[in-house]
């Protein structure tokens, strides 16, 4: 492999090292000689450099491996930047036309938007350190080198922080750059937002570490689901409780508009504590744009102090008791066992049964199912509840997206203009699908890849690979379609639709939920990847891009041709509109979905074991 | 040296490791079998550092592993059942930071690392990313990063699994080496022709407990037989087991 491309400093020749010892290395033409640095270095940089190079040869491979890939990725980051970028730049020029109220209206929603971003890093930063620190082969095979347990925590905090920000520094990019231009901020700006972000990442990683540290330490599976669930839960009373409605009449609006918005945003002051890390963040970049640039300042410092104060406390504090977590979580035993109630709950959930379980019960049910069939959903099925990763991340999308639909109806009484029932109903449609793709493709496209590894068993058995495809299918499908149609029939509710028209989206959503598990089992079956036991690597492949590509295209492609078609678009019903629109969408939905799984099938019919 | 003194690994209420005392003194190759689920790999883990005992100690090369893990780990190398190792690294690259993980001179590394390197039959591998290798030569890459700091003390758990009969005697072959040069070897495994073949002492671990510790010939006079070691084998298991049952039973009545 060609070294001359890869990053600075990796490269040996150029690096510090005894001349007579690069010469020694360069002397087996067989030795390639990366890496000859000088053996004399920190664990920490060694550990760096190693894992840059590993990371800097998988971008290369996967330009190698396929340009179609790297074209599709490229292009996909190209289009979200430019999309968002107008989106938020439109945004922005429609809310300054409100006189007066503008600039208030602008800056509130930075507050919330930094202060939801930071609960959102910071669960990010938990659940990445819980994986990084230890579900890790890596840390694993660390721990057992002279490398002590201060330096191993240090990288993995480190790679953490990286993996869990960088999402949050492509999201807010194009806000900050449509922010920047609406009001005209000098180019020192930019730079300056560069640092404020920089800064502010580190706060909710040193609170994730810590909490993924803890939470290792005391709980185990069963008690971190039983706590999420129940967080959650209270998460979403406690976001109902604070979101109640405030009794606004029409009258109220057209005669005290200041009294009302500031009524409603009562709501939002939380966002402003003082003591919020994303309220240092917020006002800073906002008084760096208005040039209050010693204001601004006097936050960078603020954000400096306390970076310098945890990052110090992660960085020399935190060794011992990642270590003392990882010995906890080999070992299993969780404290609660300490307690007698909990080691009896325990134990009673261990006590075998030879009948079989609840599950296959229900599933035993179901009429006209052959009993091989019946295994395999039973075992789909337990795999997906014992994974806390699948239904945690499911729980968390739908939920949001739950929770904010059923707030809609506090809305309903504004919602009287026929085009933003419309546009919401649409917008409503397409958030929901936009879910379900992220999840069928993190979920149900890497099913086959991962059966692949038990194809000794599966494979082999009577049942045959096209009915394992189709059962996977028919049970993601049939899984999914519970949340959305429950969801989308919420929203109809919610917007106090005719039945016809809940009639239409429920239509509608249950042909996309089809499509899009179509389309990622399809897809799973058109590029396994029988190599990797890990979904989220097999995910990242060629067939993972692009089923996530096509995915978001079909999505917007459908709720835009759907929109066009729509026969409540101008209030007046019309069937020629309401057809056309269906017929377009019917054949792209049989274009996306059933072309890929039909073509699955059919290779599947033929696939060598 | 390893020294494991009345060393117990709990997992909630399941007792892994019951009381494990042994010496393993310098330059000796110790094997230690038993059944699946004996707690031969939780104690191997417990001397790599890897997990704490619920009480005990291990010490390994005279440092407590727990106390003093640094230098405990300078003296050890470890060698798990499916070793992890950098997938887009190539061997060679992968030798190099290990060396300088554990801050070898380079020209100590450079000597070691060929020397490893011409005994396993690496050379034309070294220039290849770790991905591509069979299961097999990655672990012949795994044990020869393990080697090249010259450990005092060599932990491995199933040293032969996917080396080919060549391999697997070079394997033999430079572990017997070195323990006749002072390397501690211990050596976790289910094929008891290993441990027949290369083991001064054996160690038999069941339910946690060791059962049995001695030469071949001590196993054999302790299971009361005269046959192979595969005999002596679940000879001694099969007794432990009755013996485990009479207690069970005493205690219930």
């Amino acid at each position: 492999m060609s070294r001359r491309n890869e990053p600075r400093g990796l490269n040996p020749d150029s690096g510090p090292g005894p001349p007579n010892s690069r010469k020694n290395a360069t002397d087996n033409p067989a030795m390639p000689s990366s890496l000859n640095h000088s053996p004399r270095q920190s664990p920490l940089l060694l550990l760096v450099r190693i894992n840059l190079l590993q990371a800097w040869r998988r971008v290369k491979s996967v330009r190698e491996q396929s340009r179609l890939l790297s074209s599709l990725i490229g292009l996909f980051v190209v289009g979200y930047l430019v999309l968002s970028f107008w989106l938020f730049y439109r945004g922005m020029k429609f809310v300054e036309t409100f006189p007066g109220l503008g600039t208030l209206l602008t800056e509130r929603l930075l507050f919330l938007l930094f202060a939801f971003l930071f609960v959102l890093l910071l669960f990010s930063n938990l659940v990445i350190s819980y994986t990084n620190l230890f579900r890790n082969r890596e840390t694993s095979f660390l721990l057992a080198l002279p490398v002590p347990a201060q330096t191993i925590f240090r990288w993995k905090f480190l790679e953490s922080t990286l993996l869990a920000s960088w999402a949050f520094l492509f999201l807010i990019a194009p806000l900050l750059a449509a922010y920047g231009l609406t009001h005209r901020v000098p180019w020192h700006f930019y730079p300056a937002t560069l640092l404020f972000t920089a800064l502010f990442v580190v706060l909710p990683a040193v609170a994730g570490s810590w909490f993924a540290v803890n939470l290792a330490r005391y709980m185990d599976r069963r008690v971190f689901q039983v706590t999420l669930l129940a967080t959650g839960a209270l998460l979403l009373a406690g976001a109902a409780w604070w979101l109640k409605p405030e009794p606004i009449t029409d009258d109220m609006l057209e005669t005290r508009v200041l009294a009302v918005l500031d009524r409603l945003l009562m709501k939002t002051r939380f966002a402003q504590f003082p003591l919020l890390p994303s309220y240092w963040l917020s006002a800073g970049v906002l008084n760096w744009s208005e040039g209050a640039l010693t204001t601004a300042g006097f936050f960078i410092l603020v954000l400096l102090s306390h970076v310098l104060f945890f990052g110090f406390l992660a960085f020399t504090g935190m060794g011992q008791m990642f270590y003392d977590a990882a010995s906890a979580v080999q070992s299993r035993g969780s404290v609660l066992g300490r307690w007698g109630w909990f080691r009896a709950w325990q134990d009673r959930q261990r006590k075998f049964s030879y009948k079989p379980g609840l599950l296959e019960v229900i599933v035993n049910l179901a009429p006209r199912l052959r009993p091989d069939i019946r295994a395999l959903l039973v075992k789909d099925i337990r795999v997906f509840w014992r994974d806390t990763t699948q239904w945690g991340q499911t729980l968390v999308l739908f939920g949001l997206l739950g929770a904010y639909i059923i707030n809609l109806r506090h809305f309903s009484h504004q919602l009287t203009n026929p085009f933003w029932v419309n546009l919401v109903s649409y917008l409503n449609l397409g958030a929901c699908a936009l879910n379900l793709a992220t999840l069928t493709t993190r979920f149900v496209y890497p099913q086959f890849s991962l059966e692949g590894k038990r194809l000794w068993i599966v494979g082999l058995a009577p049942l045959g690979l096209v009915r394992v495809v189709k059962t996977k299918f028919a049970l993601a499908s049939g899984a999914s379609l519970i949340v959305t149609l429950g969801l989308v029939f919420l929203s109809c509710r919610m917007l106090k639709m005719s039945p016809e028209r809940t009639l239409y989206f429920s239509l509608t959503v249950t042909v996309m939920t089809f499509t899009l598990n179509a389309l990622a089992v399809g897809l799973g079956v058109l590029y396994p990847n029988f190599k990797e036991d890990n979904p989220s690597k097999i995910v990242s492949g060629f067939g993972g891009t692009f089923c996530l590509v096509l995915s978001f295209l079909y999505i917007v492609v459908s709720v835009a041709v759907l929109a066009m078609g729509s026969p409540w678009t101008r209030g007046v019903q019309s069937s020629s509109l309401l057809t056309w629109g269906w017929m377009t969408f019917a054949i792209w939905s049989l274009l996306i979905g059933w072309l890929p799984l039909s073509l699955g099938l059919r290779k599947v019919k033929t696939f060598e074991i | 040296m390893i020294e494991l003194a009345h060393l117990v690994k709990r997992f909630g209420d399941l007792v892994a490791v019951n009381g494990i005392d042994l010496i393993v003194p310098r330059g000796e190759f110790f094997a230690m079998l038993g059944p699946n689920a004996a707690g031969k790999t939780t104690t191997l883990k417990i001397i790599a550092g890897l997990i704490k005992p619920s009480a005990g100690t291990a010490r390994v090369a005279g440092y407590d592993v727990q106390t003093q893990p640094l230098e405990a780990r300078r003296r050890l190398a470890y060698v798990p059942d499916f070793p992890f190792l950098y997938d887009k690294l190539t061997p060679w690259e992968f030798f190099r930071f290990t060396g300088q993980l554990f801050q070898m001179e380079e020209d100590r590394l450079q000597k070691s690392a060929r020397e490893l390197i011409a005994r396993f039959n690496l050379e034309s591998y070294l220039a290849k990313p770790i991905e591509g290798l069979s299961h097999g030569t990655r672990q012949r890459v795994a044990i020869v990063s393990a080697l090249l700091h010259d450990p005092e003390v060599f932990v491995i758990d199933e040293p032969m699994v996917g080396l080919d009969p060549h391999h697997a005697r070079v394997v033999k072959d430079i572990l017997k080496e070195r323990s006749l040069q002072g390397m501690t070897v211990l050596v976790s495994t289910h094929q008891l022709s290993v441990a027949e073949e290369m083991a001064d002492r054996i160690g038999i671990i069941h339910v946690g407990r060791l059962i049995a510790v001695g030469t071949r010939e001590d196993l054999r006079r302790q299971s009361g037989g005269d046959g192979a070691l595969e005999q002596t084998f679940l000879a001694l298991t099969a007794q432990e087991a009755n013996v485990q049952e009479e207690r069970a039973a005493w205690s219930e009545s």
